[in-house]
C-alpha cells in the first residue's frame, strides 16, 4: 500500500473522530448549561476550548466564552483548524485523493455528509441551538463507522482507519477527563451539586451515562467517573479500549504476535496498555490525575508521530 | 425501409424540429429520419415529455451520486459540475464506422511513424517534406527526447482524434489530434451504464457494439510496455491530484484497471530507476500512464516549478528503466500548424492516400497563407498553434470588429503561432432541451480513443460525442456549456 494512501486513511479516520468528539461534548455540555444557574456559566464553557486545544485562537476571536461563541467557534469557524466543519471537509479531502482504495459507498456516505453539512446556515444553527447540529454529525459519524465496517475489506488499509479513530478517541477521552477534573477541583467547595450535573455531562458526552448507572448504582462520583473513563475494559470510549484497539490495528500491519514489538508505535501502546491494564484509580489519584494524563497524551502523541515515520513518511529514500 | 413522415405519429417531443440547414444525424429532410434512427426516433416518439423528464432525472442523478463530476475554478473554491448528459444517442451504421476506424488507423500509425522520426534519423527533414524551422519552433518539441530509444518504438499509445461531420457533405473530417494526454473515456464508459438503465428497451431495438473492454485493453499495453517483462510489471497511473479537473477520469481508470493511482509525491528516483513510495518501504515501478503534461513531468528537465513531476523521471525514462504512456515530445504532433502536414505524413511513411479528410489549414507562417488570412479574418476561425480545449481562437463570423483587430495584431507579432480554417458548421442530432421540453437540432463532434500496442491500432467502437447544448452554439466543450451523448455504433445497418 502506497504510504500516502495509509497517511489519508489515517486521517480520514481521525478528522471524522475529531468532529463527532467535538460535537459530543458541545451537545451535552449545551444541555448541562440549560438546567443550570448563571453562576457557573462562564466555567462550563471555557473548558471546551481548552480541550480543543484551541484557547490562544479562541481569545483572539472573541470576549466572552458563551453558548454561542463556543458553539460557532467549534462548529462552524473556517479559520479554526479543528471545527466540525473544518473536521469534515478535510476528512472528505482525504478520502477523495483515495476514493479509488476505499468503497463507493463509504465515498458517497463522506461526500453526502459533507454536502449535508454546507446546507445549515450557522446563525439559524446558533439561534437554535447544537442539537439538531450535533446529531446530525454524530450520526454522519456512526453511518461512516458502519458503512466502512460492512462495505471496506478489512485489510491493512481498515487497520489504518482503525489505529487513525482509535489514537483520536484516546487522546480526546484524555483531554476531557483532565480538563474537566481541574476545572472541578477549582470549585468543588463552591457549587457542589454543579458538579454532579457536570460529571453526568461528561459520562452522557462518551455516551456512558447509563452504563455508570448499570454498575454503580451509586450517585456520581468523580473517582468513579474518572475510572470509567480511563480504566473501563469494555467502553468503547475508555482509553483503555482505544488504546487496546490502537495496539490490535499496529499488530495486525506490522504482523507482529502479543508479547512483541516491531514499531516503537508499537513498544510504546504495550508499556502504555500495561499501566491501563494494572493500575487502580486510587493509585492514579494517589500520583496525581493531571500528571498522569498528561504522561498519556505525551506517550500518544508519540505514538503518532512514530506511525508517521514508519509508514507515512517520504520526504528521503529509504 | 421506408421512411414515414413525423407528421402521421403526431409525435410530442419532436413537435416542431426542425433540421434547418446543417446536416441532420436523425433526419434526411423534415420529418423523415434516416434509416438507422428509425427504431429510436419511434421509440422517443412514443414517450411523453413528462416520462422523459422523468428518466433523465433518474440519469443525473446517477451521475451526481457518483460524484462523475469536473471541476470548475470560476468562484475561486472549486466547484464540482455536472458534465451534462443528453439522453438522445448518437447513432453510427457499421459501414460508416468501420471507414472512420480504417481512417484514425492509418493516422494513429502514420503519426506513430513521425514521432519516430523525428526524434530519431529526421528522415523527414532531410526530405525536406516539412521545414525544420517549422519542427524546430515547436512550443512541445522536446529536444530532450531526440535518440531516445522508447519501448517497442511507440509513442502514441493512446490517442483521442477530434472528429466533425462537414455540414455540406455530411463526411467525416479529422479536426484535432489529440497525442497527449487525452481525457475523456470515463464519460463514453458511464455513459453507456447509465443509458443502459435508463432505456434499456432502446438497447433490444439494436445490436449496438459493446466498449467495456477499453480498460482491459488499456491495461494490457501499459503491462506490455514493462523494461522487466510482464508477469510482475508494477503499473501505475500518475495524476496531479485531487484539484485537476479530470481527477474522476484518473481514478476511475486506476480502479477499473486494478493499478495504483499515484501523485508525484508516491514515486521517487534513485540510481535512475522509479520507485513508489509504501507503507512496506520502496517498491520499483515498471510503467507509468501518466495524465501529466510533458513540461510538469520532471522539475530537473523541465520546468523547475513544478511539485507534480518526479525529481529525476527523465533520466531513468532515457536509461529505459521505465516506460512512459504517452511518450514524452508528443506535442509536437498536436501542433496546429505540423497538423496541416498530416496527410504528407501518410504518403511519405505509409505510401498510402489518407481515409479521412482534414480540414483546409492556412499557415500563417507562410506569406501568401498569411495575406490571405489577414484578407479574411471574419469568415475564417484562427486557432493559436500550441493550445488545446478551445482556448486562443477566434471564429471569424461569431466575433467583433475589436476582437478580430486584436487577433490581426497578434498574428501580424507572432505569425508563425496561427493557423486559419474555414468555419465548419459541424453536423447536428436532436437534443432534448429542458426549457422547452422539446427536442432541439444541436452541434456535436466525436472523439474516439484509439489504443496502439505497436502492431495494431484499437478504438473501442463510436467515443465520445461531445454537444454543444446551448441553441446555435458550436463550442462543445464542457466549460462553455457543452454536454455529451452515448455513441452508439451499430453490428448492422440499422
Amino acid at each position: 500500500m502506497l504510504s500516502r494512501i495509509a497517511d489519508s486513511l489515517f486521517w480520514l479516520a481521525r478528522y471524522m473522530e475529531r468532529a463527532e468528539d467535538t460535537a459530543r461534548i458541545l451537545d451535552v455540555n449545551y444541555h448541562m448549561l440549560l438546567e443550570q444557574s448563571q453562576q457557573t456559566y462562564r466555567l462550563r464553557w471555557e473548558p471546551l476550548v481548552i480541550m480543543a486545544g484551541e484557547e490562544k485562537r479562541f481569545r483572539e476571536t472573541y470576549e466572552e466564552a458563551n453558548a454561542e461563541t463556543v458553539f460557532e467557534f467549534l462548529a462552524f469557524r473556517q479559520d479554526n483548524p479543528n471545527s466540525i466543519v473544518q473536521c469534515i471537509a478535510k476528512a472528505r479531502e482525504n478520502a477523495r485523493t483515495i476514493r479509488d482504495r476505499i468503497s463507493r459507498e463509504m465515498w458517497e456516505d463522506i461526500n453526502g455528509l459533507y454536502f449535508m453539512l454546507n446546507r445549515f446556515n450557522p446563525e439559524e444553527e446558533i439561534a437554535a441551538g447544537p442539537h439538531r447540529f450535533c446529531d446530525a454529525i454524530k450520526f454522519g459519524s456512526h453511518r461512516f463507522h458502519g458503512v466502512t465496517d460492512a462495505t471496506l475489506p478489512h485489510d491493512e488499509g481498515w487497520q489504518f482507519l482503525r489505529v487513525g479513530w482509535s489514537l483520536e478517541r484516546a487522546e480526546m477521552t484524555a483531554r476531557l477527563v483532565d480538563v474537566q477534573y481541574q476545572n472541578l477541583l477549582d470549585t468543588t467547595s463552591m457549587a457542589n451539586v454543579a458538579d454532579n450535573h457536570q460529571w453526568m455531562a461528561v459520562l452522557k458526552s462518551v455516551g456512558a451515562y447509563e452504563a455508570y448507572h448499570r454498575q454503580h448504582h451509586s450517585p456520581i462520583e468523580p473517582e468513579r467517573v474518572a475510572e470509567m473513563l480511563i480504566l473501563h475494559p469494555q467502553h468503547p470510549r475508555s482509553i483503555r479500549f482505544s488504546a487496546t484497539e490502537v495496539q490490535g490495528g499496529l499488530r495486525a500491519i506490522s504482523g507482529t504476535g502479543s508479547g512483541s514489538y516491531a514499531t516503537e508505535a508499537e513498544r510504546m501502546t504495550g508499556k502504555l496498555l500495561e499501566g491501563l491494564r494494572y493500575d487502580r484509580i486510587d493509585e492514579i489519584f494517589k500520583r496525581g490525575l493531571h500528571s498522569y494524563l498528561h504522561e498519556l497524551l505525551r506517550m500518544f502523541r508519540l505514538i503518532g508521530t512514530d506511525i508517521e515515520r514508519k509508514y507515512f513518511y517520504y520526504g528521503a529514500v529509504a | 425501409m421506408a421512411s414515414v413522415p413525423s407528421e402521421a405519429l403526431s409525435p410530442l417531443l419532436f413537435d416542431g424540429y426542425d433540421p434547418g440547414n446543417f446536416y441532420d444525424e436523425m433526419f434526411s429532410r423534415r420529418g423523415y429520419p434516416r434509416a438507422h434512427y428509425q427504431k429510436i426516433f419511434q421509440k422517443l416518439a412514443a414517450v411523453a415529455p413528462p416520462h422523459f423528464e422523468e428518466r433523465r432525472h433518474l440519469a443525473d442523478l446517477s451521475f451526481l451520486l457518483q460524484g462523475i463530476t469536473f471541476t470548475v475554478y470560476s468562484d475561486g473554491r472549486g466547484t464540482e459540475r455536472l458534465f451534462p448528459f443528453d439522453l438522445i444517442p448518437r447513432i453510427l451504421p457499421n459501414s460508416e464506422w468501420r471507414r472512420i476506424e480504417r481512417g484514425l488507423s492509418q493516422r494513429v500509425i502514420a503519426l506513430n511513424l513521425f514521432l519516430q522520426d523525428i526524434y530519431g534519423p529526421q528522415r523527414i527533414l532531410h526530405d525536406r517534406e516539412i521545414p525544420r524551422s517549422l519542427i524546430y519552433s515547436c512550443r512541445h518539441f522536446h529536444r530532450e527526447m531526440i535518440g531516445v530509444d522508447v519501448p517497442h518504438g511507440i509513442y502514441t499509445h493512446i490517442c483521442g482524434i477530434d472528429l466533425i461531420r462537414d455540414s455540406k457533405t455530411g463526411e467525416f473530417l479529422i479536426l484535432e489530434d489529440n497525442v497527449r494526454t487525452p481525457s475523456g473515456i470515463s464519460y463514453v464508459l458511464e455513459n453507456r451504464i447509465v443509458m443502459t438503465r435508463t432505456f434499456p428497451d432502446a438497447f433490444q431495438a439494436y445490436e449496438v457494439l459493446p466498449i467495456n473492454h477499453y480498460p482491459a485493453e488499456l491495461s494490457r499495453i501499459l503491462r506490455s510496455l514493462s523494461p522487466r517483462g510482464t508477469t510482475d510489471a508494477q503499473t501505475v497511473l500518475l495524476t496531479p491530484g485531487i484539484y485537476n479537473s479530470a481527477y474522476f477520469e484518473h481514478s476511475f481508470l486506476a480502479q477499473q484497471m486494478g493499478v495504483e493511482l499515484v501523485e508525484g509525491r508516491d514515486l521517487v528516483v534513485d540510481g535512475c530507476i522509479v520507485y513508489m513510495k509504501t507503507i512496506r518501504g520502496l517498491k520499483r515501478v515498471d510503467v507509468i500512464y501518466r495524465r501529466v503534461d510533458d513540461e510538469f513531468l520532471d522539475p530537473l528537465a523541465f520546468r523547475e516549478d513544478s511539485m507534480l513531476g518526479v525529481p529525476g523521471l527523465m533520466g531513468a525514462y532515457r536509461a529505459g528503466n521505465v516506460a512512459l504512456a504517452n511518450a514524452v515530445g508528443n506535442g509536437v504532433a498536436d501542433d496546429k500548424a505540423v497538423y496541416a502536414y498530416v496527410p504528407k505524413f501518410i504518403k511519405y511513411y505509409l505510401g498510402e492516400d489518407p481515409i479521412l479528410k482534414s480540414v483546409d489549414t492556412h499557415l500563417c507562417s507562410q506569406p501568401e497563407d498569411l495575406s490571405y488570412v489577414l484578407d479574411h479574418l471574419p469568415e475564417l476561425v484562427v486557432k493559436a498553434v500550441g493550445e488545446s480545449g478551445g482556448y486562443g481562437m477566434l471564429i471569424g463570423p461569431a466575433s467583433d470588429r475589436a476582437t478580430i483587430e486584436t487577433f490581426r495584431e497578434r498574428i501580424k507579432a507572432d505569425p508563425r503561432n496561427y493557423i486559419a480554417q474555414p468555419v465548419i458548421g459541424l453536423s447536428r442530432v436532436p437534443s432534448y432541451d429542458p426549457a422547452t421540453q422539446r427536442m432541439g437540432a444541436r452541434h456535436v463532434d466525436l472523439r474516439p480513443y484509439c489504443l496502439y500496442d505497436g502492431e495494431k491500432v484499437t478504438i473501442v467502437p463510436g467515443g465520445l460525442t461531445r454537444v454543444a447544448l446551448k441553441p446555435g452554439s458550436l463550442v462543445v466543450n464542457s466549460s462553455q456549456g457543452g454536454g455529451s451523448k452515448d455513441t452508439w455504433v451499430l453490428r448492422g445497418e440499422n
